[in-house]
């Protein structure tokens, strides 16, 4: 048990409406979005209570998890200011039941059509054709970059004070950038 | 047309689909020579894959249990995912983003070149660049790599603009969208990129190099090829010469096979090769096959890396485009100036937002976190990839605690970062957040290594059989039939992207086994 049995509400394994509502608080307070809807955080938290359904273990763990954050309220969790809320979740940040909503939650949220259209991510492209003719280089902020290496520009392989061996014959690079052209190093034969 | 070759016919057997054991399936089949290539993951198309992160990951990562262990953070976050890899017919080439650098020549040659660095297990490679130069050339050819060879190279897409701008106020010269094996324009029978975003969830579009779209085909259309798809090898077998006879494999349903091998070549990527050669442990070979030396399984590499998103207060959207068009060469030289030996390259990297939620800082959560994934839009990002050093104690091994569904023993993998790669990332992050205060972020967030995409070193290649577990072919020094085509031969990383070298030695070493088949040496 996490918390001693003195408290028998504490003992309760089944989750209820009110249970579902305080792990909604949860996730908004430990993952705050000003502009997230409801929906993403509701369908997390059923996911959440679905995946918890498969484990006895984790069933109690959650049920009294969230019970535990009224005791640590002082009241009801649901009903803190976000700063006071979120002081509480750091409070409980390492036990298991936690970490099962931060880990869900992560994993959920963020896989979430309204969310992405909130980030301002457009999600699947492929049947849109890509981006070619939608905006892959739509920047236009910043000065168009050169795309080539620069013709004749060397880059040094080994910088030279660098300590080499005698028998190790340095020789720069041509370019293109790190593509080794007719020039390439040619020394060695140096083995431990 | 596939080929069926009969189970007790000794033939060339290839274990694995991916950059080495794809690219030797093709070479071998066009030089006449039939083959059988045991897949462990299912045969999945271009048109079977999905623009969903989650969704992609689950059909083609290689999910199978593994553990972890070390200080590595990835024992800490992910201790069941040590690799992000493939599964599936065509290997990690189906997953890979597309930068093909080049090893530079000293990078064959660190022990001679960097000297004595404690801790660390430096070895020259047997091998020099100007006998592998041949080689790039064709993989290069094959691969469509961009920026040689005539290959135009890929236009800027918007993260590539913030990257280059960056790079250019902070001096750096060396930066261009390549080079990457992705087509620019129509090569090779397949299209050009419609930059649609995706490459870590296969590319639908096929203008990434895999062997799933060039060599798989290639090879079944010499009608030489016998891939059987959901066939996970779990041992090799020697006869009592010391040869590799069999490679037994399990298909879907569990049921154990026997295919009779001439020649045995391993391409499982560096953590279920070793798996493999340990597995295979006999009384002639007590510590696994091929491991006189000690040496399988050891100086596991992958690559020092990093990442570093910055936020912006205008749009950057770098999800749209190739995901690592964008390349800068400037910190892969030499110079210990700098506090470490070797280099590294800065790329360009972007996720979605649920990997990136998954990724960015795991374990992290609160409004630090949620601004993070608000600035989604406005954010631009950069992977770092380093050489990192070999170190003996750096290892996968078996877990003898804990099993797979098949009751084998699930790889472990031990990583402690070598205080020479913990100084790379270091300087890495800071010229990162550079790079990226010059063109104005508001913010640069530091994110850790994500599992490792290069895994190299633990079957490594030597001049002396005592330094190493196979020749400068990539032939066991133990057991003359069996050859290893992956990254696991590498004897030590570089600061390169590994796929182009993997498969111009994968290249080299077809040729050579076609030879020796040919002269009756094998």
């Amino acid at each position: 048990m996490v918390f001693p049995a003195k408290y028998p509400s504490l003992n309760a394994t089944e989750l209820t409406d009110e249970a579902r509502s305080v792990l909604i608080r949860v996730i908004r307070v430990a993952f705050p979005h000003e502009s997230f809807p409801d929906g993403p955080y509701e369908r997390t938290a059923d996911k959440i209570l679905d995946e918890a359904q498969e484990s006895t273990w984790f069933r109690v763990q959650l049920t009294q998890g969230l019970l535990s954050l009224g005791q640590l309220a002082g009241g009801d969790f649901r009903d803190l200011p976000d700063e006071q809320a979120l002081r509480v979740l750091r409070r409980v940040e390492s036990t298991d039941f936690f970490g099962f909503i931060r880990r869900t939650t992560v994993l959920n949220l963020y896989d979430d059509e309204e969310v992405w259209e909130t980030l301002g991510y457009e999600g699947p492209s492929f049947d849109k054709g890509g981006y070619v003719h939608r905006g892959f280089d739509d920047l236009d902020w910043l000065p168009e970059p050169r795309i080539d290496y620069l013709p004749g520009e060397v880059l040094e392989e080994i910088a030279p004070g660098a300590p080499v061996p005698t028998s190790w014959t340095i020789t720069t690079q041509a370019v293109p950038g790190n593509q080794p052209g007719a020039t390439s190093a040619q020394g060695r034969e140096a083995r431990k | 047309m596939m080929a069926s070759q009969d189970q007790n016919e000794e033939t060339v057997v290839i274990i694995g689909s991916g950059a080495g054991g794809g690219t030797l399936a093709y070479e071998l089949t066009a030089k006449g020579i039939p083959v059988v290539v045991l897949e462990a993951g299912p045969y999945l198309r271009n048109e079977d894959y999905v623009n969903n992160e989650w969704e992609a990951f689950n059909q083609m990562a290689w999910l199978d249990p593994r553990t972890t262990s070390g200080s590595w953070r990835i024992a800490r976050d992910f201790p069941n995912l040590p690799a992000w890899i493939v599964k599936a017919v065509g290997g990690t080439t189906t997953h890979w983003s597309g930068a093909t650098p080049r090893f530079k020549a000293h990078e064959f040659a660190t022990r001679s070149v960097y000297g004595r660095v404690e801790g660390a297990n430096l070895l020259d490679w047997p091998l020099t660049l100007a006998e592998l130069e041949p080689y790039y050339d064709r993989a290069e050819r094959a691969m469509g790599s961009t920026h040689v060879h005539g290959r135009p190279p890929l236009p800027a897409n918007n993260n590539y603009k913030v990257f280059a701008a960056g790079a250019e106020r902070i001096g750096y010269k060396h930066y261009a969208t390549g080079p990457y094996a992705t087509n620019a324009e129509e090569y090779d029978g397949r299209p050009a990129s419609i930059q649609d975003g995706f490459n870590f969830q296969g590319d639908k579009n096929r203008s990434k190099w895999s062997t799933l779209v060039r060599e798989i085909p290639r090879a079944e259309s010499t009608g030489l090829l016998d891939l059987r798809p959901l066939s996970q090898a779990v041992q090799i077998t020697h006869d009592s010469s010391g040869r590799a006879d069999a490679v037994l494999y399990l298909d879907e349903n569990g049921t154990l096979h026997r295919q009779a091998a001439r020649v045995v070549i391993v391409a499982c990527n560096a953590i279920e090769t070793p798996r493999l050669l340990l597995l295979s442990a006999t009384a002639a070979f007590p510590d696994g096959l091929a491991n006189s030396s000690g040496q399988v399984g050891r100086n596991y590499m992958r690559h020092t890396t990093g990442s570093v998103y910055a936020a912006f207060d205008k749009p950057v959207r770098m999800y749209r485009g190739e995901t690592m068009a964008g390349v800068i060469a400037d910190e892969s030289r030499h110079d210990p100036d700098r506090g470490f030996v070797g280099g590294y390259f800065l790329e360009t990297l972007s996720l979605g937002p649920a990997f990136l939620a998954a990724f960015v800082d795991p374990g992290s959560w609160g409004p630090d976190y949620t601004r993070l994934l608000d600035a989604y839009a406005q954010t631009a990002g950069l992977w770092i990839v380093g050489e990192d050093m070999p170190q003996e104690s750096n290892r996968v091994t078996l877990n003898t605690t804990v099993k797979d569904e098949n009751g084998l023993p699930v790889p472990n993998v031990h990583f402690d970062d070598h205080p020479n790669d913990a100084a790379m990332r270091e300087h890495a992050y800071a010229q990162a957040e550079l790079l990226y205060e010059a063109v104005g972020a508001l913010s640069a967030h530091r994110t850790p290594p994500y599992p490792s995409t290069h895994n190299l070193g633990t079957a490594r290649m030597s001049e002396r059989p005592e330094d190493g577990v196979v020749d400068r072919w990539g032939r066991a020094h133990d057991v003359p039939n069996l050859f290893i085509g992956d990254g696991s031969v590498f004897t030590t990383g570089a600061a390169a992207n590994p796929t182009l070298t993997i498969v111009a030695l994968a290249i080299r070493q077809a040729e050579r086994i076609a030879d020796q088949l040919r002269t009756r040496e094998l």
